[in-house]
């Protein structure tokens, strides 16, 4: 990483409420959700779908890579950025400015926790909003290329970086 | 939904044992022998027989792993046309030369496979290699890699090889690299939306004497028609495009083909099993985690457009799982046959059935 600072001075939000209801995907940090652990969900009335809500509250916490504040003050995710379909999740994140050097690094710690939260029968898909960067296309194409992510996550002083991002997170699932 | 298509596929084998993402498949040309790559560092390699009077499908069975001892995933492999030869390209940056130590090819009583030694690490890429291919001669090894480079080796005897070449035309990552059936001509596929075409010219060095626009998104994979004169490519771009030759050093655009909802990772190229106007069978897979099986004719008159009609489709074919890999079985008395490979680190072997 360059000593660089995209944004020397953000502005911070305050934080919105939480939501009461908990992810069933939240139980631990594995990779996988056990079957162990988890309530039996047999019947099929019991599924929920997962709704905006539940996936906001697993990304919100995520800490900024240059700035002592979660993705969620510098509103940078928001519930409202994130879509839903069938076993398909699209969530948009908005650089606090348009050049952010960290875009990709912001975009694949997302992809890391829903990866690392979520079942998976979700593809998801994570994208700029649009006109927010100025290499919006090529920083898209990146996060959604599935082998330069998989490869990125062999890689030892990325995942470094990026589980310094994800740190906040661990402590989330307590509140 | 499978509606009214004249084809199924059959599941005929179901091939577990990787611990994490599989990413490719590759069938020995001469041996009965299928291999597969994987995210865990490992080679495993499956050995078949065809029915016979105690059993009705073919049988695979396991019949060796190597641990490879790439530091990273192994994302590619390819056999050499002698059967005898496998290369890996791992994310690494290296590839491995891999043969059999028991050189004598005596197979015991048992039909074990002998161990497979590393018998040169060729190193030169920057950073991971991607896609790893032999010539119809097996004189030839092409690699490529996240650096932007191809890489053309001469296989030498004693497991030597020399560089003949380091290409860098594309603007991005390499994502494939495929060699023509009989020619000495090398397409490559990139993250740079492009595919270009090299040949060595005999005074000077390789070159690229084409490139393909037209992909909207990262080019993925790339199939010659079995007999060389078209070449298949598969996107990002949720398309399949075929290219005609239409000169010795010419390739136009004729088809298109749509059919799949996320990224087709992996296109394969099969001599199926029709008649003589067919072009033979295409796959394709991806990250719908849906096969899709074409058959491909040329109008009688060779002049009119290309025809494709879907003979089999199916969804979920690796349960929720992205597809990484398809590959026809290049035995003609198991010309209906091919292999997939899936994120759920499971090889699938698949049976076109038609009515």
């Amino acid at each position: 990483m360059t000593g660089e600072i995209f944004n020397a001075n953000p502005t911070v939000y305050a934080l919105s409420k939480r939501s009461t209801r908990k992810s069933k995907f939240e139980a631990g940090r594995s990779l996988w959700v056990d079957e162990h652990d988890q309530p039996k969900l047999t019947d099929e009335s019991d599924i929920e779908p997962i709704d905006q809500d539940e996936i906001f509250d697993l990304i919100r916490s995520i800490a900024d890579p240059e700035h002592p504040n979660s993705l969620e003050e510098l509103r940078v995710v928001s519930a409202e950025q994130i879509e839903i379909g069938h076993n398909h999740i699209l969530v948009e994140f908005t650089p606090t400015v348009p050049h952010c050097g960290m875009s990709t690094l912001i975009g694949l710690s997302i992809r890391v926790r829903l990866m690392r939260s979520l079942p998976q029968r979700f593809k998801v898909d994570i994208r700029v909003k649009p006109g927010s960067h100025q290499s919006e296309l090529a920083v898209n194409k990146q996060l959604n290329d599935k082998e330069r992510v998989a490869a990125a996550l062999e890689n030892a002083t990325l995942v470094g970086t990026l589980e310094k991002c994800l740190e906040p997170v661990g402590e989330h699932g307590s509140l | 939904m499978d509606v009214d298509l004249p084809c199924k596929l059959e599941l005929i084998a179901d091939l577990q044992g990787h611990d994490e993402r599989a990413w490719q498949v590759a069938w020995n040309p001469i041996k009965p022998l299928l291999a597969s790559c994987s995210a865990d560092k490992s080679v495993r390699l499956y050995s078949y027989r065809a029915p016979d009077h105690g059993c009705d499908t073919v049988a695979f069975s396991h019949v060796g792993t190597i641990p490879t001892g790439h530091t990273k995933a192994v994302r590619s492999i390819a056999w050499a046309p002698s059967g005898n030869t496998l290369a890996t390209g791992s994310f690494d940056s290296n590839i491995g030369i891999w043969e059999r130590e028991d050189a004598s090819d005596s197979e015991d009583a048992r039909g074990k496979v002998a161990d497979w030694e590393c018998v040169t690490l060729l190193e030169g890429h920057e950073t991971e290699c991607k896609s790893v291919g032999y010539s119809s001669s097996g004189t030839l090894l092409a690699t490529c890699s996240r650096d932007k480079t191809v890489w053309i080796w001469e296989v030498k005897p004693d497991a030597d090889f020399e560089c003949m070449g380091v290409l860098m035309e594309h603007s991005q990552d390499v994502k494939c690299v495929a060699w023509h059936p009989s020619e000495e001509i090398l397409a490559s596929a990139s993250y740079d939306d492009t595919i270009k075409l090299y040949i060595d010219d005999p005074s000077e060095d390789w070159y690229c004497f084409s490139t393909l626009p037209g992909h909207k998104s990262t080019v993925w994979s790339l199939a010659w028609s079995p007999r060389g004169s078209y070449l298949a490519s598969s996107s990002d771009d949720l398309t399949i495009r075929i290219w005609k030759r239409v000169d010795e050093h010419t390739w136009k655009f004729v088809l298109e083909l749509k059919g799949h909802e996320r990224s087709i990772y992996s296109i394969s190229w099969g001599a199926g099993r029709a008649t003589s106007e067919s072009l033979g069978w295409l796959t394709t897979t991806g990250g719908d985690g849906k096969i899709n099986v074409w058959e491909i004719n040329e109008s009688p008159s060779s002049k009119g457009p290309l025809a494709a009609k879907l003979l089999a489709s199916t969804s979920g074919a690796h349960d929720v799982n992205d597809i990484n890999s398809v590959s026809w079985c290049p035995r003609p008395d198991h010309a209906d046959m091919f292999a997939t490979a899936g994120d759920d680190g499971v090889v699938k072997v698949w049976r076109v059935v038609c009515q």
